[in-house]
């Protein structure tokens, strides 16, 4: 037993490597922006820790920066990561979870960690938190090698490693693209956070591209036969 | 500066959303069975488009890089490759 949980905790664990390549230059320039706005090092970490989601600790430490109020940089951490509500429904209806097992999961769920076990079609928790402290442990290490570093590190942007990110959710992507429907979602998903990402900041419109395609999705599939099982999914 | 307290804040509005999609395993009716079915599909297309062109000039080729790299997805089915592809090609032709 105790080598079945080790095993799919390590497969988990592996899943996310190649993501690694984008994950450690944003944790350094996290770091690096954290230390630039003020924070303490031991600030910068504790965000990275007990926030633990990238986008919101850069908007963060970009209000921090500009003199923002505590109550706008909550508000504005909320309303982008509002969008995992969508991720633990979706996660919650796949992978079996005990009460302290979801409080666990719960705190390390990100973009990636979602998108990666929702490739395995038969995630079990160990599976899940091997993800989940794929991204969590390199995201942390990398802040404190960041804010220890300081400035003189390289710009993510410049060295490309941000084109990552969009490349491993299109490899996520293409494997659920199975029928007419499934495309149209897709392209009415995209197209909308694209648009609606020029007047919302990236977590809301990411929301509102979510919340409008799923809504889509379900009503054009009405009357069709129940989801098909997840077995046909096949890891990316 | 003490920002102990907005790194509080923010991590239980963060908390709060990641742990009540967990926490509500309730009976789903079919219309949200569905719903939930194109969350991944609706997200993952969102991740991907608006973060696809890159803020330098370079869309071109990260889209020609992408294209490439949806190509080998789509034929061998591994997360490791599309990005290894997509990656080499962005670098090779930038």
């Amino acid at each position: 037993m105790t080598s079945v949980v080790a095993r799919d905790f390590f497969r988990g664990f592996r899943a996310v490597v190649p993501l690694w390549l984008g994950l450690i230059p944003f944790s350094l320039a996290y770091a690096v922006s954290a230390r630039g706005a003020g924070l303490s090092v031991l600030d910068t970490l504790l965000m990275s820790a007990l926030v633990f989601a990238g986008g919101s600790q850069f908007s963060a430490v970009g209000l921090l920066a500009a003199g923002a109020s505590g109550v706008e940089i909550i508000l504005t951490t909320l309303l982008l990561n509002t969008r995992h509500l969508l991720y633990g429904l979706s996660l919650s209806q796949r992978v079996p979870l005990r009460p302290a097992q979801r409080l666990l999961a719960a705190h390390f769920l990100t973009d990636e960690a979602y998108g990666v076990v929702l490739a395995e079609p038969r995630a079990s928790f160990a599976y899940v938190l091997g993800v989940e402290l794929s991204v969590f442990i390199p995201w942390n290490l990398f802040t404190l090698a960041g804010s220890l570093l300081g400035q003189g590190l390289p710009d993510p942007t410049r060295l490309g490693v941000d084109f990552v990110f969009p490349l491993a959710f299109l490899a996520l992507l293409i494997p659920l693209l199975r029928g007419s429907v499934e495309v149209g979602v897709a392209v009415l998903s995209g197209v909308l956070a694209l648009v609606a990402s020029r007047f919302l900041t990236g977590g809301a419109a990411l929301l509102l591209a979510g919340v409008v395609g799923s809504l889509t999705g379900a009503w054009c599939t009405a009357g069709a036969p129940a989801a098909r099982p997840t077995e046909e999914l096949e890891a990316p | 500066m003490n920002v102990l307290p907005i790194i509080l804040g923010m991590a239980a509005v963060t908390y709060a959303p990641r742990l009540a999609g967990l926490w509500l395993r309730v009976e789903v009716p079919p219309f949200w069975q569905r719903f939930l079915r194109f969350v991944p599909i609706a997200a993952f297309s969102a991740l991907v488009v608006p973060a696809l062109p890159g803020e330098r000039g370079e869309a071109g080729v990260r889209l020609f890089a992408a294209l490439l790299a949806a190509v080998a997805t789509w034929r061998f089915r591994k997360l490791w490759l599309g990005i290894l592809v997509g990656m080499a090609a962005y670098w090779l032709l930038r």
